[in-house]
C-alpha cells in the first residue's frame, strides 16, 4: 500500500486552474522532490494534501485512508505535517513556544520532552535562543525552527515547501543535511519542493517535475540534472 | 492629582479595558470585529432581572448571593457568546470579513430587539449590591467601596488572563492562532476549540462589564451596551486591532482621559466631554494610524 496516494487532484482559484487531474503515489520512507517553474502548482499540491487548500475534485490518501475533505488540523493529527512556503514562524512567540504549538495533538507526553531534547541537540542554536522571540532569529535559524516545529507533531509524513528560499547556499547545505539525517533517524516519508534540480540531484531521491498544474516528468533526481528532461519540461509543449 | 481622581480614572479605565479585551480577543483569532459585544453586555445585565415590561425591575438571578450570582452571570455571558459563535459566526467562518462584520451587526440588532420584547424599552432601576456604594476613607479622600472592588477585580482578571495566555495549552494555541491561524491548524491546533475558547472568554468578560455597570449606575437599559461598545471599539482601534496589551492600555488611557476631562473641563464644557475625548483619539490615530501597539498578525510577513 502506498504511503501517499494522489488521484485526479484538481485545484482551482476562481477561474484559474492551479492543478489539473494530477496523480502520483509514493511508498513509505521515500524522499520525493517536487520541482518546476514558478506558478507550476507545487505549493498548491502541498496545500491540497495538507488540507490548507481545498481541492476542486480528486482523492488524497494516506495509508489507504482518505484525507480529502478533512481540515488541516485533522490531517496533522493523522501524522502528516507541512512546513509551508515562507516558513510562517510565530514571530511573537518564543522559540520554545513555537516548538510546543504542534504538540497538543500528541498523547505521549514523555515522548514530547524527549523530542524537544532531540531537537535542541540537533539544533543547539534553538536551545540557546529558546526563550527569545522567534522573530529575532535569522532566516536560516527560522527554517530550522519551522522544520523542528513540524517534527514536534511526531509526523509520519513531512512536506517542506522550498526550504532553500532566501538562504545562503551554505545554510541550504546544512538544512538539507539535517533533513536527511532526520528522515533516516525517524523513517520519515519526505516531500520537498525544490526549484533547483541540481540541488535535488545532489541530495538524491525521486523527482516530480511540474508545469502548468500537471506532472510532466517523474524519475530519479540525478537523471533530471543531466538536462534533457528538464529542458523539455520548462520549454516544451505542456502535455 | 487627587486620590479621588486617580481612583475614578482607574475604575473607569479598568472597565473600558475589560470591554475592549472582549473585542480584541475575538478579533485576534477570527479577524472579526464583533459589534454584538455591547449586546452581550446588555443581555448579561438583563439576565439579572425577571422578564417583564413593567417599569420596576424584579430581580431574578440578581437576588442570589454574590458567590453564586457572579459565576452564574459569567456563565450566562459565556454561553451566550458560545451560542452566537455556533449559530451565527461558524456558518460564516469562510465568508469575507465584511460579511462577518455585517453578521455581528445583525446579531446585535436581533439581541437588542429580543431584550425590547422581553423587557420593554424603558430603563429600569436595579439595585445590585447597593451597600457597596458607601464611601470609605482612604487618607484624605473618600472612595466608594465598589470602586476599590472594581479596581482590584480588574487587576485580578487581567493578571489571570495574562497567566492563562502565557502558561496554558489553550492560551498558547490562542496566541499562535492570533498570529497565523492557518499555520496553527497545520500544526494540529483545532480551530473550533480556539474560537470557542475565545468566544467563551469574551462573553465572560462582557458579563463582568455588565455586573460593574449595573452596580455602579443602578440602571438596566437596553441601550447601555451600545455606549460601552463604542468606547471599547475605539480602545481596540487605538490599541492596535488584535493586540490584547494594546486594548488594555488604550482602555485604561481612555478611562483616565475621560475622568481627567470630567474633572478638568470647565462645567459648561462638561456635556461635551466625549467630543474632547474623541478629538484626542483622532489626534492619536493621525500620528499612529496602525494604533499604539501594532498586532503581530497585522505585521507584514517576510
Ligand atoms: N491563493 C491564491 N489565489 C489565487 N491564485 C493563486 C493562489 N495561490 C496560487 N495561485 C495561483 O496558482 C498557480 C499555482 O501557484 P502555486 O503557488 O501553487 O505555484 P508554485 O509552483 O508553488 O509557484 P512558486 O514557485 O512561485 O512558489 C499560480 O498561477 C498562482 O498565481
Ligand atoms: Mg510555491
Amino acid at each position: 500500500m502506498a504511503k501517499i496516494g494522489v488521484f485526479d487532484l484538481s485545484v482551482r482559484y476562481g477561474k484559474l486552474t492551479a492543478l489539473s487531474d494530477l496523480s502520483f503515489t509514493m511508498p513509505e520512507g521515500e524522499r520525493l522532490f517536487i520541482s518546476g517553474p514558478n506558478g507550476a502548482g507545487k505549493s498548491s499540491l502541498l496545500g491540497a494534501i495538507s488540507g490548507a487548500v481545498r481541492a476542486a475534485h480528486g482523492r488524497i490518501e494516506m495509508d489507504g485512508e482518505i484525507l480529502s475533505g478533512l481540515g488541516p488540523e485533522q490531517i496533522a493529527r493523522r501524522g502528516l505535517s507541512m512546513v509551508p512556503e515562507g516558513r510562517r514562524i510565530f514571530a511573537s512567540l518564543s522559540v520554545r513556544e513555537n516548538l510546543m504549538v504542534g504538540t497538543g495533538l500528541r498523547r505521549d507526553e514523555s515522548a514530547v520532552a524527549d523530542d524537544l531534547e532531540a531537537v535542541f541537540t540537533a539544533f543547539p542554536i534553538l536551545r540557546e535562543r529558546a526563550n527569545a522571540p522567534a522573530g529575532a532569529l535569522s532566516g536560516g535559524q527560522q527554517q530550522m525552527l519551522a522544520i523542528s516545529r513540524a517534527l514536534m507533531t511526531n509526523p509520519k509524513v513531512m512536506m517542506v515547501d522550498e526550504p532553500s528560499l532566501g538562504l545562503a547556499p551554505k545554510v541550504v547545505d546544512e538544512v538539507y543535511d539535517r533533513l536527511c539525517e532526520l528522515q533516516k533517524l525517524r523513517g520519515l516519508t519526505l516531500v520537498i519542493v525544490e526549484q533547483s534540480s541540481a540541488r535535488a540531484a545532489r541530495v538524491g531521491g525521486r523527482m516530480l517535475l511540474m508545469r502548468g498544474g500537471r506532472i510532466v516528468a517523474d524519475g530519479d533526481a540525478a537523471e533530471f540534472a543531466a538536462g534533457d528532461l528538464l529542458t523539455e519540461a520548462y520549454f516544451g509543449d505542456p502535455a | 492629582m487627587s486620590i479621588q481622581l486617580l481612583f475614578d480614572a482607574l475604575a473607569l479605565g479598568g472597565i473600558y479595558a475589560i470591554a475592549a479585551l472582549g473585542i480584541a480577543l475575538i478579533f485576534g483569532v477570527m479577524k472579526l470585529v464583533n459589534f454584538a459585544h455591547g449586546q452581550f453586555i446588555a443581555c448579561a445585565v438583563f439576565a439579572l432581572i425577571i422578564p417583564s415590561t413593567d417599569a420596576v425591575a424584579v430581580m431574578g438571578l440578581g437576588r442570589l448571593p454574590a458567590l453564586i450570582l457572579i459565576p452564574a452571570v459569567l456563565a450566562v455571558g459565556a454561553l451566550l457568546a458560545l451560542a452566537a459563535e455556533a449559530l451565527v459566526f461558524r456558518p460564516l467562518r469562510n465568508a469575507s470579513p465584511v460579511a462577518l462584520m455585517v453578521g455581528s451587526f445583525a446579531l446585535g440588532v436581533a439581541l437588542q430587539n429580543l431584550l425590547l420584547v422581553l423587557y420593554g424599552g424603558r430603563p429600569k432601576a436595579v439595585s445590585l449590591w447597593a451597600d457597596l456604594g458607601a464611601p470609605i476613607a482612604l487618607g484624605p479622600a473618600q472612595v466608594p467601596l465598589l470602586q476599590l472592588i472594581v479596581i482590584v477585580a480588574v487587576g485580578a482578571i487581567l493578571l489571570a488572563l495574562a497567566l492563562m495566555l502565557k502558561h496554558t495549552r489553550i492560551g498558547l494555541e490562542m496566541r499562535a492562532a492570533a498570529e497565523d491561524f492557518g499555520m496553527a491548524r497545520l500544526l494540529g491546533v483545532r480551530a473550533n476549540r480556539v474560537i470557542s475558547g475565545a468566544f467563551a472568554l469574551s462573553g465572560a468578560l462582557a458579563a463582568v462589564v455588565a455586573l460593574v455597570l449595573v452596580a455602579q449606575t443602578g440602571v438596566a437599559d437596553v441601550r447601555m451596551g451600545g455606549q460601552i461598545m463604542l468606547v471599547a471599539f475605539i480602545a481596540t482601534v487605538v490599541g492596535g486591532m488584535g493586540s490584547l496589551a494594546g486594548a488594555v492600555a488604550a482602555g485604561l488611557a481612555l478611562g483616565a482621559a475621560s475622568a481627567l476631562l470630567q474633572a478638568g473641563l470647565p462645567p459648561e464644557a462638561r456635556p461635551f466631554r466625549d467630543a474632547f475625548l474623541y478629538a484626542l483619539v483622532i489626534f492619536v490615530l493621525l500620528f499612529r494610524p496602525q494604533g499604539l501597539f501594532a498586532s503581530a498578525g497585522a505585521k507584514p510577513r517576510v
